[in-house]
């Protein structure tokens, strides 16, 4: 039915087969799309964030969302710039991983403020001190970026290739690639950086806060670190997870491994930052406040040392450990195993720096504030899963994602 | 011209160039963040020219003067006017809030008949001459068949013109019916008289104090006039006076006294007759006071030393003998120590043996009538009805008696009108007074608000709210006693009629000597007439100090308080409840937070009301945490709360400041009527707790009821 | 020279609340609830969907019977000056859109409403919760907006708001005094709603930096401290209370030195 659209050579599902996996993902979609009809029509009251809990799950997912797809910035960084030739073998599929997880991360914008008609003012009225307008500015210009990136892999879409102005400007954008990679890795570096400095300018929330270079926190650094460590983890996490639900190899292993290689040494070198940067924070920065470093992880059911554990040992320095060694990521099993607790741990480390900080009193005479999402924010946080299967799952049918899929399924 | 798609797509992506380049997304996008900032559900409150009008605050009985401020014809903001001999400035919450309840949906809007069953909620909208006429004719039959006794009127204030009418209305018409709401006003009043042979209130001197013992009394929790309270208070820290807070539980006023002591409830006449012993024992009382001004003193002196030693004070109150000791010389040591008494916010009343006792304190120092101390206020002097009528003046009885005697059947009612009072909400043991009310075939209620009482009328006959009317406010719970002018703010907002001019216009329908005695054309006029030269300076000041009333008597102090056995007059009133079945007690609390006389909590205060009182719609009971811990229970857990009276689910709180034993709940949450920013917040405690009949004196002497706490 | 003829004219309004007068009545809630139009809910027990400028919190000493204590905290916006009192407050330094800002010239931090597109980061950034979101269209009952003062504009679904130190009574002070040709205004003449209200006159009000102004003395009191100091977001908001264990609450301590 479709197959005219279909690059010829690529073998893709029945028509009807991927229809009801685009329906059931569509579902979920417009199940988010519901619940943020909801919030823009109803107001935030549909959410359960409270005046104690203004940033809640959805801000988490979507600095969890930018520090995942950091994987487009980085592996263009490699390919472009450092000039690691392999990547070209997976960069399509990190653009478009990357592509869904910044325009996500826009939408959830658009539905957490109270007044998105009013978003613009951010551009508008903007403040120069504010990290937000800095992370504003910075992650609409690499969405476009993206945009730029993605465009010239639609062109080569079976039946818009055929259009000759179509094809020479895909083909033309395609030339200057580099340049835009250049622009969004710049871009991208920086905004992952302002992300960290949204929680790590609050001088008022001890958690949070913490020291740094000129208007930057230390916060900054760790965030580009850690989203350049493990977005590449979560390309090669979703790129087995499409090889798997495909059924074909997509990609050569020698890619993913190197990858996986840089990913651990990022990784392990950012977990040693990491960890100088909560001793330090720990002995210098928290005592200056009146605060204990204990005082962070007691008096509450949820937030104990374990959490730190988590982060920083199993989901830091082990998955770094095995990306680095060989052993590790010749074997698919601890490969995939580290692939996920280093994702695992970017998200717990974007969790913490946004909910344990608004869980954690300042006030004396405050106690910890816990928060459970409402089914609308669960929703509209699942929204980009469901929309990004679906742009996946077009993308890969119709367009030449993998350059290697012919080669390895013959 | 043919399209191709290469046209097309150009044409495409140039007209969308096009349109991002143009104004017209901009613009839009302008236009719609200006929407969002003028929505139209989104009120804009009209700019007009400010001014201020002067008037009185009768929210409670504290008399506040306040200055409204209008914006054209909307009144915008209630502040306190600076000067003022009550509150200078200052204002309570409630004060604040009073546009709330001017313009709130709890207002009634019409006089309203009763349609179906009682309570239910059914009216009829009547006019004004319809509910004029109705009540004048039930009235003339109950006078034709001789039954004119049997009405009775219950008021929430008994002193100054509006509820001199319907005294006069009711002397005319042949009944002594005249009740007022129960205070400590009338324990004080039955102690003045018992002890000094007048018929006067008792106001304290606690601004120029300089060591105030009070027996429970929530000097900041709203007792008497609130605000003025709570500036003598201030004024009292600001020259290093000492307050000491006896009560089981850490009030506001015992966390702010310079120290609380806490003791066995129930118990206070003990400590205050171990204090005079003490005292007396010691021989460190005012001789001159006692020798010259003073009566009974022997008799006294031989009963608190034989049976009020400290060491058995210890027993009945809990408190260790040396701080009694200590505490007694404390107080006779001070310049201008003041004793006094009456629970909480004094809305209840207190057994005659607890006045008694603390008026015996003052007169161990010798501080009544004396800067500093108790001053006796006699009945207000700034105004009189012209005209002479005929028949008795009508006594003012308090409400809770009525109810009781209604109750026993020795007393019959077959009308009762209700005026600024929501007995049904407010008198403890709801049921009770429930049973009473089914008893009265006719109840007329003069409510502006739909409150309890009102929904549970059979005729409505709203009143201008105190923003909307004249009338005189007097307030002599204070030493210098103060009358201020309610002056009309704004006009009336709904078909309401002012209370006055409606009794006036029911004697004029009744005819005869009753409209005789009603000349008036309308209250308005009468007022005018009734305070004569005083009203000059009421409608231009708004305010005056009633010096008549303040003329100090000299009478002596009578320690036996006219009684022959002491022992009947100091007594242990046990709580009522069986211990085995309840083994805790329960006391209602007062917070300055809950409004808790006839107004509902206006939204603003209800915002105030902390998450450990209220929860969406659960009560908090305040529980120490080891008696918690004995029952299993755990903050926030809920539980059932059951007293002879009744039961109730509520919530717990955990609460470090009140005696083990105790379970304390906050009077004035639980309204069933009003509005849906009023009802359905907690539990009324009246429902709970019961009355205590003071043998001396007949009042009500309830400081609590024996309670059980089952987890659940 | 214009420069120092500023500086010499800028204010730094303040308060200074005695809490051992504070008796915890809520008064001040009030009257800044019923001055500034602040809209309310049929439910307002769960407080963190109250909006109260003014919120006085309830400390306790934590001892049990009869040691126990209480002590009443009224806490408006702090006004931080932030570090080194630069106008860098926690919250503006945030606030992507400039919709709320320090002004120099009298040390308030300003709301702007029409301009807050409720990101909420302010809030965030403030650590005395002094910040509320607009979670719903404020509604008053029918007839019941009629009270509502035209000098504070009514604030929509998804904004943040909070105390603004009454700066429109500021305002109307300063028209008054340029009509009567006068060009500064007395300490009376500006007062906020809840200093004016509290029966306990237990807020003093005025300019920190104007020794004629009662806080400017008031602030210097032994016993006078400033909520987490340490954080040096720097607030104009004083406290003074002679008892040891509030002025200890009033900041963070190390075990080892508190
Ligand atoms: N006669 C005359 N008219 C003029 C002018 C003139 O010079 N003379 N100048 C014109 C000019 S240039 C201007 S800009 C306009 C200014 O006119 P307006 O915008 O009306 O300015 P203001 O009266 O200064 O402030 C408006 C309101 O903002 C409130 N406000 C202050 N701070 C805050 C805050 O933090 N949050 C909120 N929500 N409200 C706040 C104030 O209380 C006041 O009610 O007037 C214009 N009109
Ligand atoms: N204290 C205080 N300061 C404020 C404000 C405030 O509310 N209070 N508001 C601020 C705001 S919003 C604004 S816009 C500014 C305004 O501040 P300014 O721009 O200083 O406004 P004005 O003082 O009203 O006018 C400036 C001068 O322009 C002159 N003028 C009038 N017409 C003309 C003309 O046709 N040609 C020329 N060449 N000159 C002319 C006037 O005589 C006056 O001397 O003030 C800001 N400063
Ligand atoms: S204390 Fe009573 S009279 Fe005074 S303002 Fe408050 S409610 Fe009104
Ligand atoms: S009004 Fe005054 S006394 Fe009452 S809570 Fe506020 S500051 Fe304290
Ligand atoms: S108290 Fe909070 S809102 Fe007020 S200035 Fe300080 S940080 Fe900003
Ligand atoms: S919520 Fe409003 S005031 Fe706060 S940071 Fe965002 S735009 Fe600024
Ligand atoms: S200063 Fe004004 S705005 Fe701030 S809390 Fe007081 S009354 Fe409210």
């Amino acid at each position: 039915m479709d197959t005219k659209i279909i690059s010829g050579e690529l073998k893709r599902c029945p028509a009807w087969q991927f229809g009801l996996w685009i329906g059931a993902a569509g579902i979920v979609l417009l199940w988010g799309v519901y619940a943020t009809l909801l919030c823009w029509i109803k107001g935030l009251n549909q959410t359960n964030m409270n005046d104690a809990y203004g940033f809640a799950l959805w801000i988490w997912a979507d600095l969890a969302i930018i520090a995942l797809g950091g994987g487009a910035f980085f592996t263009g960084f490699l390919r472009y710039i450092i000039g690691k030739d392999e990547l070209k073998h997976i960069i399509n599929y990190a653009v478009i991983i990357g592509f869904i997880c910044y325009s996500s991360a826009l939408i959830i914008l658009g539905i957490d403020v109270g007044q998105p008609l009013r978003g613009w003012f951010i551009f508008w009225h903007a403040n120069v001190h504010s990290m937000l307008t800095e992370v504003a500015f910075c992650l609409t210009c690499y969405l476009f970026v993206l945009i730029i990136e993605y465009t010239p892999i639609i062109l080569e879409n079976r039946r818009l290739g055929n259009i000759p102005f179509l094809h020479n400007f895909g083909h033309n954008l395609h030339e200057i690639m580099a340049v835009f990679a250049a622009t969004g890795v710049f871009l991208s570096f920086f905004h992952q950086g302002s992300l960290g400095g949204v929680s790590g300018v609050l001088f008022g929330r001890p958690f949070a806060f913490r020291e740094g270079v000129f208007i930057w926190p230390w916060t900054f650094f760790l965030f580009t670190w850690s989203a350049a460590a493990c977005g590449p983890c979560f390309t090669i996490l979703i790129t087995k997870i499409t090889e798997k639900i495909t059924g074909k190899k997509l990609v050569k292993q020698n890619v993913i491994e190197l990858l996986a290689k840089i990913s651990g040494w990022m990784t392990g070198t950012y977990i040693i930052a990491k960890i100088v940067d909560t001793l330090y924070w720990a002995k210098v920065t928290l005592p200056k406040t009146g605060f204990g470093f204990l005082d962070f992880y007691t008096n509450n059911p949820l937030y104990g040392i374990w959490i730190l554990v988590l982060e920083i040992g199993i989901c830091g320095i082990l998955p770094a450990l095995i990306l680095i060694s060989e052993k590790g990521r010749k074997n698919p099993a601890s490969l995939m195993a580290a692939v996920i607790l280093a994702v695992l741990g970017v998200c717990i480390n974007r969790w913490v720096m946004v909910l344990q900080v608004m869980a954690a009193p300042v006030l004396t005479f405050e106690t910890w504030q816990m928060y459970i999402p409402s089914w609308q924010e669960i929703a509209t946080t699942i929204l980009p899963l469901a929309y990004g299967v679906i742009v996946v799952s077009f993308s890969y049918r119709y367009l030449p994602v993998f350059p290697q899929e012919k080669e390895l399924n013959p | 011209m043919k399209i191709d798609r290469r046209s097309f797509l150009s044409l495409g992506i140039g007209g969308a160039a096009g349109i991002v380049l143009s104004p017209l997304p901009w613009k839009l996008m302008d236009d719609s963040a200006i929407w969002t900032q003028t929505w139209p559900w989104t009120p804009v409150p009209p700019k007009g020219d400010a001014t201020y009008v002067n008037s009185a605050c009768t929210l409670c009985p504290g008399g506040c003067g306040i200055s409204v401020r209008k914006i054209d014809e909307r009144a915008v903001k209630i502040e306190g006017i600076k000067g003022h001999p009550v509150n200078d400035g200052g204002i309570c919450l409630l004060g604040l809030s009073g546009l709330q309840l001017l313009y709130g949906p709890t207002r009634i809007k019409t006089p309203l008949k009763r349609d179906g069953e009682r309570g239910a909620g059914k009216w009829i909208e009547i006019s004004w001459e319809e509910a004029i006429s109705n009540v004048a004719e039930k009235l003339g039959d109950l006078r034709k068949n001789g039954k004119s006794g049997s009405v009775a009127f219950i008021s929430g204030i008994d002193k100054s013109t509006v509820p001199a009418l319907f005294k006069r209305f009711l002397s005319v018409y042949g009944s002594s019916g005249f009740m007022r709401m129960p205070s400590a006003a009338d324990s004080y009043e039955l102690a003045v008289y018992h002890s000094l042979g007048l018929k006067a209130q008792l106001g304290f001197d606690i601004e120029n104090s300089d060591f105030v013992l009070s027996f429970g009394s929530g000097i900041i929790e709203g007792w008497g006039s609130p605000v003025y309270m709570m500036r003598a208070n201030g004024n009292l820290r600001k020259t290093g006076g000492k307050i000491i807070q006896i009560e089981p539980r850490l009030s506001n006023t015992a966390a702010k006294s310079n120290k609380w002591i806490p003791l066995n409830p129930g118990t206070e006449y003990a400590l205050a007759l171990g204090l005079a012993d003490v005292i007396i024992t010691k021989s460190l009382y005012n001789r001159d006071y006692i020798n010259n001004s003073t009566s009974g003193f022997g008799e006294f002196a031989a009963f608190v030393q034989s049976l009020y030693s400290p060491d058995k004070v210890e027993k009945i109150t809990g408190i260790k003998k040396d701080i009694i000791e200590t505490l007694a010389v404390d107080f006779i040591k001070a310049a201008k120590p003041v004793a006094i008494c009456g629970r909480g916010q004094g809305r209840a009343q207190s057994s005659l043996g607890e006045v008694i006792a603390v008026q015996a304190l003052n007169a161990l120092v010798g501080n009544i009538n004396r800067k500093g101390g108790a001053f006796t206020v006699s009945d207000p002097g700034y105004f009189s009805l012209p005209g002479v009528i005929s028949g008795k003046m009508a006594e003012t009885k308090p409400a809770n008696i009525f109810i009781n005697d209604v109750n026993s059947g020795k007393c019959t009612a077959n009308a009762l009108f209700i005026y600024e009072a929501n007995p049904l909400y407010s008198l403890p043991d709801s049921n009770s007074v429930k049973e009473a009310f089914a008893k009265i075939p006719f109840i007329v209620s003069f409510s502006s608000f739909m409150d309890e009482t009102a929904m549970n009328s059979d005729l409505v006959l709203p009143n201008h709210i105190y923003l909307e009317r004249y009338e005189d406010v007097y307030i002599g719970s204070i030493p210098k006693p103060v009358v201020s002018l309610l002056k009309p703010v704004v006009n009336p907002q709904f078909n309401t009629k002012h209370t006055g001019d409606v009794i006036i216009q029911i004697a004029k329908k009744m005819g005869s000597s009753l409209a005789d005695s009603f000349r008036w054309d309308s209250y308005d006029s009468f007022l005018e007439k009734a305070l004569g030269d005083k009203w000059k300076v009421l409608s231009e000041e708004s305010f005056f100090e009633d010096k008549k009333a303040a003329e100090l008597s000299l009478k002596k102090f009578d320690f036996t308080g006219d009684f022959s056995d002491f022992k009947s007059l100091f007594l242990d009133l046990n709580a009522q409840g069986n211990p085995d079945k309840y083994p805790l007690v329960l006391i209602p609390y007062d917070s300055v937070r809950i409004a808790n006389g006839y107004i509902g909590n206006p939204p603003f205060v209800v915002k105030t009301v902390e998450d450990t009182a209220l929860k969406e719609k659960d009560i908090f009971v305040e529980v120490n945490p080891v008696t918690a811990k004995a029952l299993g229970l755990l903050e926030e857990s809920s539980a059932m709360i059951e007293t002879p009276k009744g039961k109730a689910k509520v919530k717990i709180h955990l609460f470090e400041g009140i005696m083990p034993g105790l379970v304390a709940m906050p009077r004035g949450l639980g309204h069933s009527a009003y509005d849906k920013y009023i009802a359905g917040k907690g539990i009324n405690v009246n429902e709970l707790i019961g009355t205590i009949e003071d043998p001396a004196s007949g009042l009500d002497a309830g400081w609590g009821i024996r309670a059980g706490l089952l987890k659940c | 020279m214009k420069e120092e003829k500023n500086n010499k004219n800028a204010k730094k309004f303040g308060m200074v609340i005695d809490l051992d007068k504070c008796t915890g009545c809520g008064t001040c809630m009030v009257a800044c609830m019923s001055e500034n139009n602040i809209p309310f809910k049929e439910d307002e027990s769960n407080k963190l969907y109250s909006i109260t400028w003014m919120r006085v919190y309830r400390l306790t000493n934590g001892k049990s019977y009869p040691d126990t204590d209480i002590c009443y905290l009224p806490r408006p916006c702090q006004h931080c000056g932030g570090r080194g009192d630069h106008g860098h407050s926690p919250c503006v330094s945030v606030c992507p859109a400039t919709a709320t800002d320090y002004s120099k010239e009298t040390g308030i931090v300003s709301q702007i409403y029409t301009r807050c597109f409720g990101c909420r980061y302010c809030m965030a950034a403030c650590p005395y919760h002094a910040r509320y979101f607009n979670w719903w269209d404020p509604v008053w009952p029918k007839g019941m907006e009629k009270y509502l003062s035209p000098n504070v504009s009514v604030r929509m679904r998804g904004v943040v708001e909070k105390c603004s130190f009454c700066f429109h009574r500021y305002q109307l002070a300063k028209d008054k005094a340029y009509y009567e040709n006068r060009s500064e205004i007395e300490e009376n003449e500006y007062q906020t709603a809840c200093a004016q209200a509290c029966p306990s006159g237990a807020i003093a009000f005025g300019d920190l930096n104007n020794p004629a102004h009662a806080v400017c003395e008031l602030k210097k009191n032994k016993n006078a401290f400033r909520l987490l100091e340490r954080l040096q977001t720097n607030p104009k908001v004083y406290y003074i209370s002679g008892r040891q264990w509030v002025r200890h609450a009033g900041d963070n301590h190390l075990k080892r030195d508190s």
